[in-house]
């Protein structure tokens, strides 16, 4: 079995519990040195999904591959990953250098190339001047560096990142979204990161995979994820989505153009896609639509509520279609009020047609 | 103001510790501090004769280092059969947990007194194991089973091996699986994860079990009397004779001998394992 450049690899991997189907048929390869988020809602599976390429699941069926080697049937001691948990688990009997040489501990490295090692692990996340300390008495950001250190000081050929940021709050977790993303870059570990929250997806990975009561539901590059999505679970899972339906009245080298009950649209869709008279569903980010004047072209609506929250502006507008919202930045320049009718519009490439939700 | 309640919630227990245990303590002291007396509870001397006349004879002595052999025994026995049973216990499902705790407390629902007399019925001359193996031909002259440290060292160790099983296995179950998974994950095999992460991480559970058992060791006395006989006399039963013998102060000075070698033992068992240092989360 070749497993080209990928460093991890599922194959149509399922785990049952008792008759709850946790992770069905996931088909995934993971290339060498890049991060690759498993996005979704909690009790999607993509916690599950990690604990397979760990071990610490056993798939129900299908196979799961480290570096080309199939290690379905491997106990997790023996795979070439290390993992930061959600909790940190870090040994609270043992203090931060201990705790970070505890892998070459368990690998046989000698004493002296142990203590170099952690202190280069400990230095890269800057926390060297805490190596004897003790778990407890580490600030919440301090015990997430010590638990990445100590995954990073045996140089393993997978990290497993299970919500590693999920217990900080908003300003350190973004810091350390920052600084993950340096680290990782630096060290060109291939890295498995699993989140709900969507920012942190898009920030930090190379590639992301959108998962759903354990089905993947789309794999791709954060901007194609977000500007692309498949259908309607994964655009609003990913930030907000102005809804529409319609259904296709003309298409022209790519670009359909849409009846919906607000106006007339154009978006750019696959060539053999979106047949004359289709039903579809239209998603169009709230900071891709623009606003116009009302004799323009675009989905007639009126504003409803204007909420200022300092960088944007949100407009939300009521059209014969439903609700839209649209993000701007430059407010001023624009200045419309509640009550003012108004055309929306967005480029071409702004919109996407979805698969709508089987109702 | 909240001090105020504080001080109104903590002053009835203060108070009858102090009278109750403090004050009692100390009136003991100074009753062992005193020479014996044929008609009152202590004579007039003030003498320091109690302590350096059992600490001096050999008898005493030999007693002091038998209770300290016994318990270690019972000890040594309770941990080695109870933790392994700790361990299979905190890894059943909750439910099935409760069940086996409470058969394992089942026992303690049975007095001393007739446990005691069980082992008598076993290990007595005519008991069990005597009558079977001269059934079997393999004995002529009855075994001297009963009567004997080893016999005080069994009934005491089936009676407190509960306490260190349910001690040490409500360690094992409160710990997060995370910390041995994450040294799986740091590649330890089975056997190192629980010697490196498991086995210290439930220290706090070992050393409750530990304490409990020894102490309840030191101050048991029916299993002793009626499995020991008169010739496995522990320093218990030397302050019940002393008492008998209307020797208070010296059943003062045994008493404070007893509860000395509690103190310090409690301390050595404290400073080995260290339970604090893992009751951070390490969150």
């Amino acid at each position: 079995m070749s497993a080209g450049k990928a460093d991890v690899r599922l194959d149509k991997v399922c785990k049952t519990f008792g008759t709850v189907t946790a992770v069905n048929k996931v088909t995934l390869d993971i290339e060498r040195g890049t991060i690759f988020s498993l996005l979704g809602p909690s009790g999607c599976g993509k916690t599950t999904t990690l604990r397979l390429i760990a071990g610490f699941e056993q798939p129900s069926a299908g196979a799961v591959y480290i570096g080309g080697q199939r290690v379905t049937a491997i106990a997790p001691y023996r795979r070439d990953f290390s993992m930061v948990f959600q909790s940190y688990a870090l040994f609270p009997h043992l203090n931060v250098a201990e705790n970070v040489a505890f892998g070459l501990r368990m690998r046989g490295v000698p004493r002296d190339q142990r203590s170099v090692a952690v202190s280069e692990a400990l230095e890269l996340v800057k926390l060297g001047a805490l190596a004897d300390r003790y778990p407890r008495q580490l600030s919440g950001g301090q015990q997430q560096r010590v638990a990445l250190a100590r995954a990073i000081a045996i140089k393993p050929a997978v990290l497993l990142l299970d919500e590693p940021l999920g217990a900080l709050d908003k300003m350190l977790r973004e810091e350390m979204q920052v600084e993950l993303r340096d680290l990782q870059q630096r060290l060109r570990i291939t890295t498995v990161f699993v989140t709900h929250d969507q920012e942190e997806a898009l920030t930090l990975s190379d590639r992301v995979a959108v998962m759903r009561n354990g089905v993947i539901e789309q794999v791709g590059a954060p901007r194609e994820i977000y500007d692309r999505p498949l259908n309607e679970f994964v655009a609003g899972f990913l930030g907000a989505s102005n809804f529409l339906d319609g259904s296709v009245v003309s298409h022209d080298d790519g670009i359909a153009l849409v009846e919906t009950v607000a106006g007339r649209v154009h978006v750019r869709v696959a060539k053999d896609s979106a047949a004359i008279g289709t039903r579809v569903r239209l998603a169009v980010r709230p900071e891709r639509m623009r606003m116009n004047r009302p004799d323009g072209e675009g989905l007639s609506a009126r504003v409803r509520d204007i909420v200022y929250r300092g960088s944007v502006t949100h407009y939300y507008m009521d059209s014969a279609g439903g609700p839209l919202i649209s993000y701007r930045q430059d407010a001023s320049v624009e200045d419309w009020s509640v009550g003012d009718d108004v055309r929306c519009t967005w480029n071409v490439d702004g919109g996407v047609l979805v698969a709508p939700e089987p109702a | 103001m909240k001090g105020r309640w504080a001080w109104a919630l903590l002053t009835p227990p203060l108070a009858v510790a102090l009278i109750l245990f403090v004050g009692p303590l100390l009136y003991l002291v100074y009753v062992s501090l005193h020479a014996a007396s044929p008609s009152e509870l202590y004579g007039n001397a003030l003498t320091l004769r109690n302590y350096t006349a059992l600490l001096g004879d050999s008898f005493y002595l030999t007693i002091i280092q038998r209770t300290l052999a016994t318990a270690t025994a019972i000890l040594a026995l309770c941990l080695f059969i109870g933790y392994p049973v700790a361990y299979f216990v905190a890894r059943l499902p909750l439910r099935r947990r409760m069940i086996v705790l409470l058969m394992l407390l089942f026992p303690l629902m049975v007095s001393n007194v007739v446990r005691a007399y069980g082992w008598v019925a076993i290990l007595g001359r005519r008991g069990v194991i005597n009558t079977g193996l001269r059934d079997l031909g393999l004995i002529d002259v009855p075994l001297d089973l009963l009567y004997s440290t080893n016999a005080v060292v069994v009934g005491l160790m089936t009676i407190l091996l509960p306490y260190m099983v349910i001690s040490i296995a409500n360690a094992l179950s409160g710990l997060d699986p995370r910390y041995e998974e994450a040294a799986q994950a740091l590649g330890a095999g089975p056997i190192r994860t629980f010697l490196h992460v498991t086995l210290p991480l439930s220290t706090p559970g070992v050393a409750s079990g530990m304490l409990l058992v020894f102490l309840l060791t030191l101050s048991a006395y029916v299993t002793i009397t009626l499995l020991g006989g008169p010739r496995s006399k522990l320093l218990v039963s030397m302050i019940y004779d002393s008492v008998v013998a209307f020797q208070w102060p010296r059943a003062a000075a045994i008493a404070f001998i007893l509860l000395a070698i509690a103190l310090a033992v409690t301390g050595v068992i404290l400073a080995v394992l260290r339970p604090a240092r893992v009751q951070g989360t390490g969150r």
